[in-house]
């Protein structure tokens, strides 16, 4: 930093006020970093919950049984038919007033429960269209082998199906990492959140350059990972 | 003592009847072969015998054991046992598919393996055993860790008669074999076949191969609109088609085939 600033003195005119704009900006890094934690914390634990639900749904989903997969499809409906931000609303804002018992007094839980209920719809139907994409054949000969339909789903359909989830589902994570900006809305401090109070105390717009350089490097991070997981399930195909 | 026999299977799709009141009996060791024009019902004839299609009517005995009875109308399974015997009864029946349908996350060894070990509760050493002699006997020694993707369409097919064989059936299934074969690939597939009828499976054989029929078949049915029309041994089968619509079905095929 020393260097940078003794180099100041011999740079053109406008190097001035870039340099003094850097400086503030990696100020702002420990406040940002710190809020990263929460958008990170809220997507990952979202994501994860999201899947457990998800796989029930998908399953519900593909039940013969009316009672089972049309409540799981009307789930499905409901979450991907309204704004994930106005279902954020109704369960910290309305839900309490409709069944004071529910009110969630952590932001940061109500955004995770909004955000796992929401996604474990998408993630339902990503599943359900992976474990359908198995070939019929494949079963009948499962069948013809004598194995129960549990068998065929535990050692033909799941061990084939996953690998073509993970691709989407990974998808749906980083997309996931983003929306979580919504949150900022009911003032739960995240990435998005804190940039704004930095954006307005200290008036300087400056502060959404690193806000959105994080939020490509944990993406671009995440993308890696995952091309890098995507590569190793696809020995056989 | 038969090892196959139907009684009046009907079999119907909504409105649709494909079976009608189908009547067949294979002894041990024979083979049969099952030709006739697309749509006449061969498939869902074979389907109906190991479960993968449930008949609307009549009875079905597997190695002398009922295990369908179904009258008219009511469509109830009359035989009543516990499931296990019933897939124990099926078990007796191996199925051959016209596109393998082999499991391709699974190498050549472990798509014959995983139902002995899952199914059969064989033990690894056993079920890897009798895999590699299955591999040898269709000639795909070289293939054991290949996945199904890496194998041509007749060794992908030779691999799904050894997974099949793996599961010791009395009786073996093929319903068109080399349809989806490219030509030059038929031959290899049908050798293993022919070897498997000379050391005295059981087999019925949906095909349109009419060579392998003449040659390798003991009895040849004709099936047209799920009706059987006629059946007879290959030479007279043949030479000596007494229905019409065989004689027209005979013309057509034969001339394709020159
Ligand atoms: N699952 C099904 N649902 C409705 N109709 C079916 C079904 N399976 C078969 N069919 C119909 O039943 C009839 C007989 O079919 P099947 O497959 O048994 O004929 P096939 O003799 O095997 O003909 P191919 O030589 O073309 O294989 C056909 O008209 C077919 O369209
Ligand atoms: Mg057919």
């Amino acid at each position: 930093m020393e260097a940078l600033l003794s180099l100041a003195g011999r740079l053109p005119e406008w190097a001035g006020p870039l340099l003094e704009n850097l400086k503030r900006m990696i100020g702002w890094m420990p406040s940002l970093l710190k809020a990263t934690q929460t958008t990170l914390l809220l997507s990952v634990l979202s994501v994860l919950t999201a899947l457990v639900l998800a796989v029930f749904l998908a399953l519900g989903k593909i039940s013969k049984r009316k009672i089972i997969s049309k409540p799981c499809a009307a789930y499905v409906f409901f979450f991907r038919g309204t704004p994930l931000l106005m279902q954020l609303f109704f369960i910290y804002y309305t839900l309490p007033m409709l069944i004071p018992a529910l009110n969630i007094k952590s932001r940061f839980v109500a955004a995770w429960i909004a955000f796992a209920l929401n996604v474990a719809a998408y993630l339902a139907e990503i599943i359900r269209a992976a474990i359908q994409s198995i070939d019929k054949g494949q079963l009948e000969a499962a069948k013809a082998l004598g194995m129960t339909q549990w068998q065929t789903m535990r050692l033909i359909v799941i061990p084939q199906a996953y690998r073509r989830m993970i691709p989407p589902i990974c998808n749906e994570f980083v997309m996931v990492l983003k929306d979580t900006s919504l949150v900022s809305i009911i003032a739960l401090t995240d990435l998005t959140y804190q940039t704004k109070m930095i954006a307005s105390n200290k008036a300087s717009a400056m502060v959404y350059i690193p806000a959105m350089f994080i939020y490509l490097v944990i993406t671009a991070v995440f993308t890696f990972i995952f091309n890098k997981l995507e590569k190793k399930l696809s020995v056989y195909e | 003592m038969s090892m196959i026999r139907t009684e009046n299977l009907c079999k119907s799709f909504h409105s649709l009847e494909v079976l009608k009141d189908v009547s067949l009996t294979v002894e041990p060791g024979e083979v049969v072969c099952i030709v006739g024009p697309s749509g006449a019902g061969k498939s869902t004839y074979l389907r109906s015998l190991n479960g993968l299609e449930t008949i609307n009517s009549g009875k079905i005995w597997i190695d002398d054991v009922l295990i369908e009875d179904r009258d008219k109308g009511s469509h109830v399974n009359k035989v009543k046992m516990p499931k296990q015997q019933r897939l124990a009864i099926l078990l007796e029946l191996g199925m051959v598919f016209q596109r393998f349908n082999l499991f391709p996350h699974l190498t050549a060894l472990q798509n014959i393996m995983i139902a002995q070990t899952k199914v059969r509760k064989r033990g690894e050493a056993e079920a890897r055993e009798k895999a590699e002699s299955l591999l040898r006997r269709v000639g795909l020694s070289d293939k054991i860790n290949e996945y199904p993707s890496k194998l041509s369409g007749g060794q992908q097919q030779r691999l799904a008669i050894a997974r099949a064989l793996a599961m010791d059936p009395k009786v073996m299934l093929f319903d068109e074999p080399t349809s989806a074969l490219d030509p030059e690939l038929v031959g290899e597939v049908l050798n293993v076949m022919k070897k498997l009828a000379e050391d005295g499976m059981t087999m019925i054989v949906v095909t349109h191969e009419m060579a392998f029929a003449a040659d390798a078949a003991d009895r040849v049915v004709f099936m047209a609109d799920g009706v059987i029309v006629e059946q007879s041994p290959p030479s007279e089968f043949f030479t000596n088609p007494k229905n019409d619509r065989l004689r027209d079905f005979l013309r057509r095929t034969l001339r394709k085939e020159e």
